[in-house]
């Protein structure tokens, strides 16, 4: 009875490992997502067969995922230490998983507990590195340009994260919604906001669609208003550092590229400014903007008023020179 | 970019060398034809910057400086000039729409700056103020 009831299990364990794993099936993605999680292929594989699945022997584990024996038993240590599954009492010892919200809170907590860990052997690690003396100059290469290459989300918002935290003096932001749509639930924009430099950004927005700059003050912001401008993307820090992201639109993975070369940024500098100066406020009226944005509409009606003058007193004068001319 | 405007040689020459700093196009223009045709001489700046590098580099009878213009405005060229010590050394007529209230305008004339003229003003008080000024 107990071989017939093993025997019907493994073999409906077997008929859904063979559907689980394929490409269009749910778990593919799955695994493919708890991979970000910081677990291996191979241990997401067998996290979710528990899972899904329920208790079984690491011996018919290896069998059901065609996986070998000794490197079941590894996965399965492993999955144990990070507190995803646990063993259950008896011969031969059985393996059964934690519940999938409940393990995605550990693995989240762990890489937590981790960044903490890096984060105060930081101190320590430069400690050590003051400590060896320096056997080479390197005052000619840290005067050199030098550029960094930077690929994907996460490598590309560190730099950014850095820059920001770094600045003292500005930060100029260039770039389209969905450019930076990318960096939303993450610190990008709180860090913007808490800068204390001078910061401006240089954006396309539309009225009727909320935008990822709303918390930052509307004086910050200006629409861009060049037909251009979904071709870069830039972000500058205190006239000395540049970022500026290559293809943004077309290439999956974001790839960007670092530079403190003075060239670069100085030229990014300016077509900053210019763009800057050519555009107006994102809270401004239509209006407004026509009036431009640093002057009062009081403030015009006088310049206007004063053009005026001028203009009544040389049409008088050239009145007056046109009947001499007639005279003549 | 500065502009010269071109003295004819047949006319007399001008009476006096008027440097006009201000953002506004049309005011820089019609006031150039105006001066022009009452035979004074005319430089002009669009920006603060400009003005400024015009300023260290040429001597003018009268400066008319608008206040409101944009990233360099008439404050900064005030501002870097006296950092300078060159305030007291140039005639210069604040000219401006700006919503300014009398103690910032004496305060103006305090640190050093010659006179002021709030737009709109009439065209001929304007001309006889730039007279006046540069005659101190």
């Amino acid at each position: 009875m107990s071989q017939f009831n093993i025997t019907t299990s493994m073999t409906v364990t077997e008929t859904v490992e063979e559907g689980m794993f394929q490409t269009e099936n749910p778990i593919h993605e799955l695994n493919r997502m708890l991979v970000r999680y910081d677990l291996t292929p191979n241990q997401a594989k067998v996290y979710l067969f528990l899972s899904k699945i329920g208790v079984k022997t690491a011996s018919e584990i290896s069998k059901a995922l065609k996986i070998p024996r000794t490197e079941t038993y590894h996965l399965l240590s492993t999955l144990q230490q990070k507190g995803i599954i646990f063993s259950v009492f008896g011969k031969p010892t059985k393996f059964n998983a934690v519940g999938l919200e409940e393990s995605l809170e550990i693995l989240v907590n762990n890489e937590k507990s981790r960044i903490n860990e890096l984060e105060a052997g930081k101190e320590t690690l430069i400690k050590l590195w003051n400590i060896i003396p320096k056997y080479g100059e390197d005052d000619e290469e840290s005067q050199d340009n030098k550029f960094q290459s930077l690929q994907g989300r996460n490598s590309i918002l560190v730099k950014l994260e850095q820059m920001i935290k770094e600045s003292k003096e500005n930060i100029l932001v260039l770039g389209t919604e969905a450019d930076f749509k990318r960096f939303y639930f993450t610190e990008f924009t709180e860090l913007l906001n808490k800068t204390k430099s001078e910061l401006r950004i240089l954006t396309d927005h539309t009225a009727d669609s909320p935008h990822i700059f709303e918390s930052v003050l509307p004086k910050k912001v200006k629409k861009i208003e060049d037909k251009n401008r979904e071709d870069f993307c830039f972000i500058i820090k205190d006239d000395s550092e540049v970022i500026f992201f290559i293809s943004n639109n077309k290439v999956k993975d974001m790839l960007a590229v670092w530079t403190d070369s003075k060239a670069f940024v100085t030229t990014l500098r300016s077509l900053f400014s210019l763009m800057w100066k050519k555009s107006h406020h994102i809270d401004e009226t239509d209006a407004e903007s026509l009036l431009g944005s640093e002057i009062t509409y009081e403030h015009r009606l006088r310049e206007i008023e004063q053009e005026k003058m001028i203009l009544n007193y040389l049409q008088e004068n050239f009145k007056i020179l046109d009947t001499g001319k007639g005279k003549n | 970019m500065s502009k010269t405007s071109k003295s004819n040689p047949k006319e007399r020459a001008p009476s006096l060398e008027v440097l006009i700093i201000d953002d506004n196009e049309q005011i820089t223009k019609m006031l150039t034809t105006f001066l022009e045709l009452k035979e004074h001489k005319c430089t002009v700046a669009n920006d603060g910057k400009e003005g400024l590098n015009i300023i260290k580099e040429n001597r003018h009878d009268v400066i008319l400086l608008d206040l409101a213009m944009p990233e360099f405005d008439g404050y900064s060229v005030i501002k870097d000039l006296e950092e300078n010590n060159l305030l007291k050394d140039h005639k210069i007529i604040v000219f401006t729409a700006s919503t300014i209230t009398q103690d910032e305008l004496d305060q103006l004339v305090t640190r050093g700056v010659t006179s002021y003229l709030l737009k709109p003003i009439d065209i001929d008080i304007l001309l006889s103020k730039l007279v006046e000024t540069a005659n101190l």
